[in-house]
């Protein structure tokens, strides 16, 4: 019983800030005063209308896109060549794709602001796309080696046998099949870059501020509630994304 | 790992075509990842003078300037900060964990979608709905002076407590599933049994339970500890400099003053923190996988 009430009070406790973020987000005062009933969309209007952050919208959509859609090439090529293949160092060569899990994000950041600016790539977008795809591998890779596994390769091998060159096989049978997991590969690293602060942060110049970026830089400086509303369309957005992995089963092996 | 494997080495494919598909993933992280891991590993042994980076001569000063005590003393804090979150994510999270194994599958599943909201949620916006709740006119402090119990309003973040607060909800979820993992997989007869020799709840729990699932809670317990110590943005928005942790620091010494050598020193540092920190929580976590599971009971 008593567990019950504590388990409530938790759960509250985890939703209370983005609930209030929503919550605000509706409401046409300036400041959040409770109890308020009013309903508005003005800070909509606002955020739709402060270009900045419109930008920066399309920068992270884009960001986001482009590594995530490289990431995930890569990474369907590694996991198919360590599942079909044996040759020395291959677990080495797995735990290498992993590693960029275990460099916490400030560590990444530091490293890539002074890499960057030695070569001469600071505040441009490849840099971003680089740093991007170094952190979204491992959250690609993961789903797809764990789909290439489970499927048979007899599939493979009939196809092979009836005269498919191993390119067409990969591309018209293997491809095909792990479909499920370069989608789940793929979302999992469109939501792990999209969310992407710390690194960001740390290496990029003026001309490249992701949206999570932006509003960090805005909230340093006021707090009014159009950070409110594009912050209400962001929790809205990952809920969306949310449910499609939950769909297709991506969700999974994190949750077990 | 199977018999097929051999069958395609068998069948006459080059030696070099696996190399194919691992060769350019393997490229890309070499370029961008190592690299500019052991660029700046380089850079934390060269002097910093008016001119930038002294690449010409070599020292140890930068990690020696770390002890000094306004580097030391923020380090304190950090890991103090660190470690109360930590401590009060075991707290909150064992009671949680305890209630949620008992519900239908279906409820577990609602549940540990509940608490995995914070982190699908961007950490910038998880802080900024903090900041209304404990903000000097925020929720908090309106309802508290409405309802006449304090007169002025408390400070509740821009200090440490607003970074404990952020930094436990951000977390949470670190601690809640592997220790939710380790108690679905006790076995029940264990606790009947426990109970069948006159044990009761209290005791079930500090004798059976809490020891059997200790080390996935030290695994997580472990975790939480490391992603607290290098948290950027929560500490940032929710304590600033009032109240500055290792990687604020490193921010400003990084990008205001543009130490690039002592940033990297500070750099490595945190990643040798961090590893040696995640090396021992898979440590605990194998060796609580090799005591839990009871001999010959696995199929």
């Amino acid at each position: 019983m008593i567990l019950r009430v504590f388990n409530w009070v938790m759960a509250a406790v985890m939703l209370a800030p983005l609930v209030l973020i929503v919550w605000m987000s509706f409401t046409p005062a300036a400041f959040f005063r409770l109890p308020t009933t009013e309903f508005s969309l003005r800070w909509y209007r606002e955020a739709f209308n402060y270009p900045g952050f419109l930008n920066s919208f399309l920068l992270s959509l884009r960001l986001a896109g482009v590594s995530a859609a490289i990431a995930t090439f890569l990474a369907f090529l590694a996991a198919y060549g360590l599942v079909r293949f044996r040759f020395p160092g291959k677990g080495a060569l797995e735990a290498f794709f992993m590693s960029p899990l275990l460099v916490p994000g400030v560590v990444y950041g530091i490293a890539m602001l002074q890499f960057v600016n030695s070569l001469g790539l600071y505040n441009t977008f490849w840099a971003l796309v680089l740093a991007h795809i170094a952190i979204v591998v491992p959250y690609a890779l993961r789903p797809i080696h764990a789909q290439l596994r489970a499927v048979p390769e007899d599939l493979e091998w009939a196809a092979r046998t009836l005269g498919a060159t191993r390119t067409r096989t990969l591309l018209r049978v293997t491809f095909p099949i792990c479909a499920r997991g370069v989608l789940s590969g793929f979302l999992l690293a469109f939501l792990i870059s999209f969310a992407e602060v710390t690194v960001v942060i740390f290496m990029t110049g003026p001309a490249y501020q992701t949206l999570p970026i932006r509003i960090y830089n805005y909230l340093t400086d006021q707090i009014d509630p159009t950070v409110a509303a594009i912050s209400a369309m962001l929790i809205g957005l990952s809920l969306v994304l949310i449910l499609i992995l939950d769909r297709i089963g991506g969700l999974r092996p994190a949750a077990k | 790992m199977s018999g097929t494997d051999a069958t395609i080495q068998g069948q006459g494919a080059a030696r070099w075509l696996p190399a194919v598909f691992v060769l350019p993933l393997g490229i890309v992280l070499a370029l961008g990842f190592l690299w500019p891991l052991f660029d700046g590993t380089v850079n934390s042994f060269h002097p910093f003078t008016r001119a930038g980076i002294d690449r010409s001569t070599w020292t140890l000063e930068n990690y020696a300037k770390l002890a000094d005590s306004f580097y030391a003393g923020i380090l304190w804090r950090t890991i103090r900060v660190s470690l109360i979150v930590t401590l009060l994510t075991a707290a909150l999270a064992y009671p949680v964990a305890l209630y949620i194994v008992g519900l239908s599958p279906r409820g577990q599943a609602f549940y540990l979608l509940i608490y995995m909201t914070p982190w699908l949620v961007n950490v910038v916006v998880k802080a900024f709905g903090w900041s209304l709740l404990l903000s000097a006119n925020g929720v908090i402090n309106q309802s508290l002076k409405a309802l006449g119990i304090i007169e002025t309003s408390m400070r509740l973040m821009l200090n440490e407590t607003g970074i404990v607060i952020g930094l436990t909800h951000g977390h949470f979820i670190f601690v809640l599933l592997p220790l939710w993992a380790a108690l679905s997989g006790l076995d029940p007869n264990l606790r009947w049994a426990a109970a069948n020799l006159g044990a009761r709840g209290w005791d079930i729990f500090r004798r059976v339970t809490l020891p059997l699932t200790l080390p996935a809670l030290m695994a997580g317990l472990i975790i939480n500890f490391t992603m607290n110590m290098t948290a950027f943005a929560t500490p940032a928005l929710l304590g600033g400099a009032r109240a500055r942790v290792v990687s604020f620091l490193a921010y400003e010494v990084n990008l205001v003053e543009l130490n690039w050598p002592l940033g990297s020193a500070m750099a490595v540092a945190m990643l040798a923190i961090s590893l040696l920190l995640i090396w021992l929580s898979l440590r605990t976590a194998s060796f609580g996988s090799r005591r839990v599971r009871p001999e010959g009971a696995s199929p």
